[in-house]
C-alpha cells in the first residue's frame, strides 16, 4: 500500500488532471444512460448525429498508424521500421478503445449492443464498421500482448504468440482496411444530407487513403511528443524513414480527390459554396498541401520539432475533414442546426483523459519503447524517474 | 445486390388541395398507435401563407413514412430492425433496434423520428397500420380524413387516380406526382395545387441511394478476400526474394573465399 502511495506520488503531475477529468467525465457519461439523450444532448431528429460521432470517425483515422505500420513491417517487411510498431499499436488500441467507449454512451439502446451480431443487416455501412472495428481491437490487444506480458508469469506464451503474429497481422490489415472505407462508405446513403463537395461515391478511398497519412502522422508527433515528456522516443532515423511516405499518400489523396470533382462535374462548387468552399479549402491547403511541402524537405523529416509540426497539420486537416463530413457540411432540415451540449464535450473530454492516463502508466511500466533509443541514458529498461536521475547523465 | 423495385402492394394518395390543417389524422395515429401528440409518426407540412390581402391562401399536406419501394432506412439500419415487408410495407421492430440513430440521417425524406426523452428510446415511424390491414380496415389516417385528403388503396389504383386527377384538372393541379420517382419510387403518393417545394417537401432524387450503398458495401466481403491473398502473397514474396538475395551473397562470399583458396594451392 505504501509503495502504491509513493508510486502516486512519483507520477507526472498532469495525471492528477486527467484522472479527475475521466472521473467527471464518466460521471456524467452515467447521468446521460439515466436519464435519456434529450436532457444530456443537443441531438434532435434533424441531427441524429453530433459531435460523439465526428469525435469517433476523427480517432479512427488518427489510429489508422497502426495497421499502416503493421503492413509496412510485417508484410513489405520493412524491418527497420519495427521499433515504431509497439508505440503504435498502444495508441491504436486506446484511440478505439475510447471509440468504443463513446459508442456505448451514444447508442439509444446500450442495453442491446450485443444484437449488432445477432442479427446483422449486411447491406449496412455501420454493421461493416462496427464488426471490422471489434474484431480489429481484438487483433490489436494480440499485438499488443508480447509487451504487456513480457515480465508477468505468462511469459511462456510469448513464442505462441510470435509463432502467429504474420497471419494475425493480415487479418488486422484487411479488418482496418475495411473498416477505414466503410466509414466513409456510411455517408454515401446520406448523399441527400451531404454537402457534394464531400459526398461522393469514393468517399470509402478518401478515408482509407487519409486514414494511411494521419495515422503515420499520429505516430511521429506522438514519438516528438513522448521524448520531451518521458524522455524516450523513437530514433530519428526511423522517424524520419516513416515521413517520407506522407507526401506521396497525399499527393495521391490529393489526385482522387480532385479529379472526382472532375468528373462528377462538381468543381465550379470549389469557388461557388461560400463557406463551404472556405473550409475546403482550408482541409486542402493547411492538411494536404502543406504537410506535402514540409515533408518533401529532408531537413523537416529529419528534424524532430519540424515533423511534429507538419505531422500536426496532417492531422488537423484528417479532423476537419472527418468533422466536415459528420457535421459541418451536413444540410439540417428547415434550416436547424446543432452544437453541443456541454454534457457532451464533458463526456468527450473524460474519455480523451481516460487515454491519456492509460497510455501514460502503460508507457511508465511496460517496455513500449523498448527497442528505442532514450536520449537520457543507454539503460534500456524503464525505470522510476529518481532513478532515471541518478543514473542519468 | 439486387435493385428492388417491385410495387407495393398498398399505397396512399395524398390530395394537398383538400387538406384542411384539421388535424384529426395525427389524433387517429396517436390513438392508434398510444403515443403522445408531439410523437405522433404523422405531421402536417405547409406552404406557410401566400399572396396578399384579400386573396389570401395557405395549402397543407399530412407527411409520414413514404415506405420506399427501395427504403434508405432499411439498407442503413444496422440490425435489420427496419425491413420492407412482402407487402412493401417497411416496418419496424422495436425488439432489434440498439438506438444508433442512422435510419434517421439515412432517410432522404427526414420520416423516422426518436424518442429523445425516453431512457431506453425507440425509432418513431409510420408502419402503414400493418394490423389493421390485417383486419381488413384502411390505416387510421385514412379512415379519420374527414375530407378525403387521405385516400387508401391497391398501389396501381392509387396512381393511376393520381394520374386522372391531374389530366381531368390540369389547372387545378401541378403536372407532378409526388413519390411516382422520388427515391426511386414509394407507395404514399401526393398530388398538391402547389409545386411541392413551397409546401416544404424534400426534393429527393429519383434513385435512392440505397442502391449505391449496397453496390460498395456488398462488394466488400469480396475485397476483403482479395486483400487477404493478395497480402500474404505479397509477404510470401517479399520473404522468398529477401532469402534468394541472402543466399546468393552467402554463396558469392563461399565462392570467393574458395577462389582466394584455391588461388593458395
Ligand atoms: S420514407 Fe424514409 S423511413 Fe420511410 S421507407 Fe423511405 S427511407 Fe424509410
Ligand atoms: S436506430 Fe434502430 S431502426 Fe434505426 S438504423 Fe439504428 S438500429 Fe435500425
Amino acid at each position: 500500500m505504501r509503495k502504491l502511495l509513493h508510486e502516486l506520488e512519483t507520477m507526472p503531475k498532469f495525471m492528477y488532471v486527467t484522472a479527475a477529468l475521466t472521473l467527471f467525465g464518466v460521471g456524467v457519461g452515467l447521468y446521460r444512460m439515466l436519464v435519456g439523450l434529450g436532457p444530456t444532448t443537443n441531438l434532435t431528429s434533424a441531427f441524429p448525429w453530433g459531435i460523439w460521432i465526428s469525435f469517433d470517425l476523427a480517432t479512427v483515422a488518427l489510429s489508422g498508424g497502426a495497421f499502416t505500420l503493421a503492413a509496412l513491417v510485417y508484410v513489405f517487411q520493412f524491418e527497420d521500421l519495427h521499433a515504431a510498431t509497439r508505440p503504435t499499436v498502444l495508441a491504436g488500441l486506446l484511440g478505439y478503445s475510447s471509440v468504443m467507449v463513446i459508442l456505448l454512451f451514444d447508442l439509444g439502446r446500450w442495453d442491446r449492443f450485443y444484437n449488432v451480431f445477432l442479427h446483422p443487416n449486411i447491406s449496412s455501412a455501420l454493421l461493416e464498421v462496427s464488426w471490422c472495428i471489434s474484431a480489429y481491437t481484438l487483433i490489436l490487444i494480440y499485438e499488443l500482448s508480447p509487451v504487456l506480458l513480457a515480465n508477468t508469469r505468462l511469459k511462456f506464451l510469448l513464442p505462441f504468440i510470435k509463432k502467429y503474429t504474420v497471419p494475425i497481422v493480415i487479418a488486422g490489415v484487411t479488418l482496418s482496411t475495411m473498416h477505414q472505407s466503410s466509414l466513409g462508405t456510411m455517408f454515401i446513403i446520406m448523399s441527400p444530407r451531404l454537402h457534394p463537395l464531400w459526398s461522393s461515391m469514393l468517399l470509402p478511398i478518401f478515408f482509407l487513403v487519409s486514414s494511411f497519412a494521419a495515422g503515420i502522422s499520429l505516430v511521429i508527433g506522438g514519438a516528438s511528443l513522448s521524448n520531451w515528456l518521458f524522455g524516450r522516443s523513437l530514433k530519428i532515423k526511423t522517424m524520419a524513414k516513416l515521413s517520407w511516405f506522407i507526401p506521396w499518400i497525399l499527393a495521391f489523396y490529393l489526385v482522387i480527390k480532385f479529379g472526382e470533382l472532375v468528373i462528377t462535374e462538381e468543381w465550379d462548387l470549389l469557388f461557388s459554396s461560400g463557406t463551404y468552399s472556405a473550409m475546403f479549402w482550408t482541409e486542402i491547403v493547411l492538411g494536404v498541401l502543406v504537410p506535402i511541402v514540409l515533408f518533401s524537405i529532408k531537413q523537416v523529416r529529419f528534424s524532430r520539432t519540424w515533423s511534429l509540426i507538419g505531422a500536426l497539420f496532417v492531422m488537423g486537416g484528417a479532423v476537419l475533414n472527418r468533422f466536415n463530413v459528420t457535421w459541418f457540411a451536413i444540410a439540417g432540415v428547415d434550416g436547424e442546426t446543432y452544437s453541443p451540449h456541454w454534457m457532451e464535450i464533458a463526456v468527450l473530454v473524460g474519455v480523451v483523459a481516460g487515454v491519456v492516463t492509460v497510455y501514460s502508466v502503460i508507457a511508465r511500466y511496460f517496455p513500449v519503447y523498448e527497442e528505442t533509443e532514450t536520449s537520457h541514458s543507454k539503460d534500456e529498461q524503464p525505470r522510476p524517474l529518481e532513478q532515471s536521475h541518478a543514473v542519468g547523465d | 445486390m439486387s435493385h428492388q423495385t417491385n410495387n407495393p402492394r398498398y399505397g396512399f394518395l395524398i390530395d394537398a388541395s383538400y387538406c384542411i390543417d384539421c388535424r384529426s389524422c395525427m389524433v387517429a395515429c396517436s390513438v392508434e398507435n398510444e403515443v403522445p401528440m408531439d410523437s405522433t409518426r404523422i405531421w402536417i407540412e405547409e406552404t406557410g401563407v401566400t399572396g396578399t390581402y384579400p386573396d389570401l391562401k395557405r395549402f397543407t399536406a399530412p407527411f409520414h413514412c413514404m415506405h420506399c419501394k427501395d427504403p434508405s432506412c432499411v439498407s442503413a439500419c444496422t440490425v435489420s430492425a427496419l425491413t420492407r415487408n412482402e407487402d412493401g410495407i417497411v416496418v419496424y421492430d422495436q425488439d432489434l433496434c440498439i438506438g444508433c440513430r442512422y435510419c434517421l440521417y439515412a432517410c432522404p425524406f427526414s420520416v423516422p423520428n426518436y424518442q429523445w426523452e425516453e431512457p431506453l428510446p425507440l425509432v418513431i415511424k409510420c408502419d402503414m397500420c400493418f394490423e389493421r390491414l390485417g383486419e381488413g380496415q384502411q390505416p387510421a389516417c385514412a379512415a379519420t380524413c374527414p375530407t378525403g385528403a387521405i385516400q387508401f388503396g391497391r398501389y396501381e389504383e392509387m396512381l393511376a387516380e393520381a394520374h386522372r386527377k391531374i389530366s381531368e384538372q390540369p389547372d387545378k393541379y401541378v403536372p407532378h406526382v409526388y413519390g411516382e420517382e422520388e427515391n426511386g419510387g414509394t407507395a404514399t403518393l401526393y398530388i398538391s395545387p402547389v409545386p411541392f417545394e413551397e409546401l416544404g417537401f424534400p426534393i429527393a432524387g429519383t434513385t435512392s441511394p440505397a442502391y449505391s450503398n449496397r453496390l460498395v458495401t456488398e462488394g466488400t466481403p469480396m475485397v476483403a478476400g482479395m486483400m487477404l491473398v493478395g497480402l500474404t502473397g505479397a509477404y510470401l514474396t517479399i520473404k522468398h526474394l529477401k532469402e534468394e538475395s541472402e543466399q546468393e551473397r552467402e554463396e558469392s562470399a563461399h565462392g570467393a573465399s574458395s577462389d582466394a583458396a584455391k588461388k593458395e594451392e
